[in-house]
């Protein structure tokens, strides 16, 4: 039997856990650079805000002006998530971090009654990981996700939802939205609406090899999900990468080479160290910068892609994505967005063996454990390649941001004696 | 090249080398990794009397149970503060540092429970 456990405006959740003068207020959180909203509560919702709302646009809306603002803050959010699965992993033996918000868990063989056990579930979630949640469960992993939805719909239920019962499913299904249903996109809402099928109910009747005919073996999948097969089993590795990008775009217009420079090797520097925690190397890589397509600025956008000498190399990549950049580099522009992005990515040990690296492999690999190691400890961009500017004007704009109150202890929240 | 750990000597061999441990890591001591763990820094001296101090940095726990005399962190209506839990006839109450009694209500909550308390400067 699976559960999912989903946590209510999680990132808004994040910042009212640590700052109770926000829990009555209504709150929103920005995507980067203080562009969009990306997280409401309720209360902001039932003000009329919507997801995806630019914040420039709406922010001085009369309505909406009770509204509290927060930059994302992902140090912090990241860290929840780590507590919401190591709270969890404490109380069912199998949990699979699907997002940084929800998590599927194994229920098989948990003694008592199922929702009763999500409930005490719930409340530790709350009580330990401070996150308000809900729960769904099911025995496929597209009805756990199915009466989670529905529980978090009912706002003033109890946060629980179980259709772990053939004959609650049923008595339910009429009425569900097809829209609710994991893995049913607005395409195939409209496909299926088309043919008369609106509910959970009509397209769980449909006949199997129908629905492949109109939705494809994905949707038969999740036909089949629904009626209570498994099609998708419990999967705790983290999917498996095959490009990893770091792109931005800027806080303000970047007009110098040296301030471009400077990005791009940021950029590669971090990306190098994303592709280094994951046991990788890479063999090829793009570089693009483009000007803002939303304004009267003229216009310019350029990328090149090229193969690299298989490395993690923070230096070695460094080098190759400047050289690159430089080519692609037009003075008179106002530039709004550059990144790097590394495609074909290995483990090493599948690459033939280099005849003759241009750097020696075992030093540059003690290098960089050694630069990982230092970050990992004393934060982030402690030490950091030369050329990788410390503290730049194009960098992200975070002009709401709460403190990384569980993992700097200069942030850390603060009791009054 | 390498950290010397009192193992690895260049001319005799030391005697430790099959017994070197390390050197205290205050995060397992700590338990700072377990969910329900969070730094949290004292503001004032009220509590100077329970030896937490201005600046201190407590380690407090989500995750533990309620017991009468323990320092809490509780989050009462829009302030973060530190108080004494006790209980009044069977329902717990916050003993803060000066003023009133505050019952536990909707807008009160036990946030966590002081365990640990780290001080940097002695």
């Amino acid at each position: 039997m699976f559960a999912l456990i989903d946590a209510n405006s999680f990132y808004c959740s994040c910042e009212r856990a640590f700052d109770p003068k926000l829990r009555p207020l209504p709150v929103a959180v920005l995507s980067n650079n203080d562009g969009c909203a990306i997280a409401l509560t309720r209360e902001a919702k039932d003000l009329g805000l919507k997801m995806g709302d630019p914040y420039h646009l709406v922010a001085k809306r009369p309505e909406l002006k009770p509204i509290v603002w927060r930059s994302s803050n992902y140090a912090l959010y990241g860290d929840m998530s780590r507590r919401i699965y190591e709270t969890l992993l404490d109380l069912v033996p199998v949990v699979e971090p699907y997002s940084i918000d929800e998590m599927f868990l194994d229920l098989a063989g948990m003694p008592g009654e199922l929702a009763q056990l999500a409930a005490d579930i719930r409340s530790h979630v709350r009580k330990i990981a401070k996150i308000p949640c809900c729960v769904g469960i099911g025995p496929t992993k597209t009805i756990a996700k199915l009466a989670n939805k529905v529980a978090k719909k009912d706002r003033n239920g109890p946060g629980v939802c179980d259709y772990s019962e053939e004959s609650v499913r049923a008595a339910a299904y009429p009425s569900l939205p097809l829209g609710d249903v994991w893995g049913i996109g607005p395409a195939s809402v409209a496909k299926l609406a088309a043919l008369g099928v609106e509910t959970v109910g009509a397209f769980v009747a449909m006949p199997a090899e129908y629905v492949r005919k109109v939705l494809t073996v994905t949707g038969a999948k999740t036909h089949a999900e629904l009626q209570g097969v498994i099609c998708f089993p419990f999967n705790t590795a983290p999917a498996t990468r095959k490009s990893l990008a770091v792109t931005r775009s800027f806080g303000r217009a970047v007009t110098t080479w040296p301030e471009m420079r400077d990005a791009i090797a940021s950029y590669t520097a971090r990306a190098a160290e994303k592709m280094r925690r994951h046991g990788l190397v890479a063999s090829a890589m793009q570089v693009f910068m483009l000007t803002n397509r939303f304004n009267n600025d003229p216009r310019y956008a350029n990328q090149v892609t090229f193969a690299v000498e298989p490395t993690a190399d923070s230096f070695a990549l460094i080098a190759s994505a400047v050289h690159a950049a430089e080519r692609l580099w037009r003075p008179g522009y106002r530039f709004a967005k550059a990144g790097v992005v590394f495609v074909d990515l290995h483990r090493p040990d599948d690459l033939p063996i280099q005849m003759l690296p241009s750097r020696d492999p075992e030093r540059s690999a003690r290098l960089m454990a050694a630069l990982d190691g230092v970050n990992g400890r004393f934060g982030r961009n402690t030490l950091r390649p030369g050329g990788t500017g410390p503290k730049p004007q194009w960098g992200m704009r975070r002009a709401r941001l709460s403190p990384a109150y569980t993992t700097r202890l200069d942030d850390v929240l603060e009791a009054q004696a | 090249m390498g950290q010397y750990k009192g193992d690895e000597t260049t001319g005799f061999q030391s005697p430790a080398q099959d017994y070197i441990e390390g050197v205290v890591y205050l995060a397992a001591i700590l338990d700072l990794r377990r969910p329900g763990r969070y730094p949290v820094r004292v503001k004032g001296q009220a509590l100077a009397a329970r030896g937490i101090h201005d600046g201190d940095i407590l380690v407090a726990d989500a995750a533990a149970e309620p017991r009468a005399g323990v320092v809490c962190v509780a989050m009462v209506g829009g302030d973060v503060i530190l108080a004494t839990l006790s209980k009044r006839a069977d329902v717990w109450v916050l003993k803060p540092s000066s003023g009133a009694l505050i019952t536990i209500a909707d807008d009160v909550e036990v946030w966590a429970i002081v365990q640990a308390l780290v001080r940097t400067n002695v």
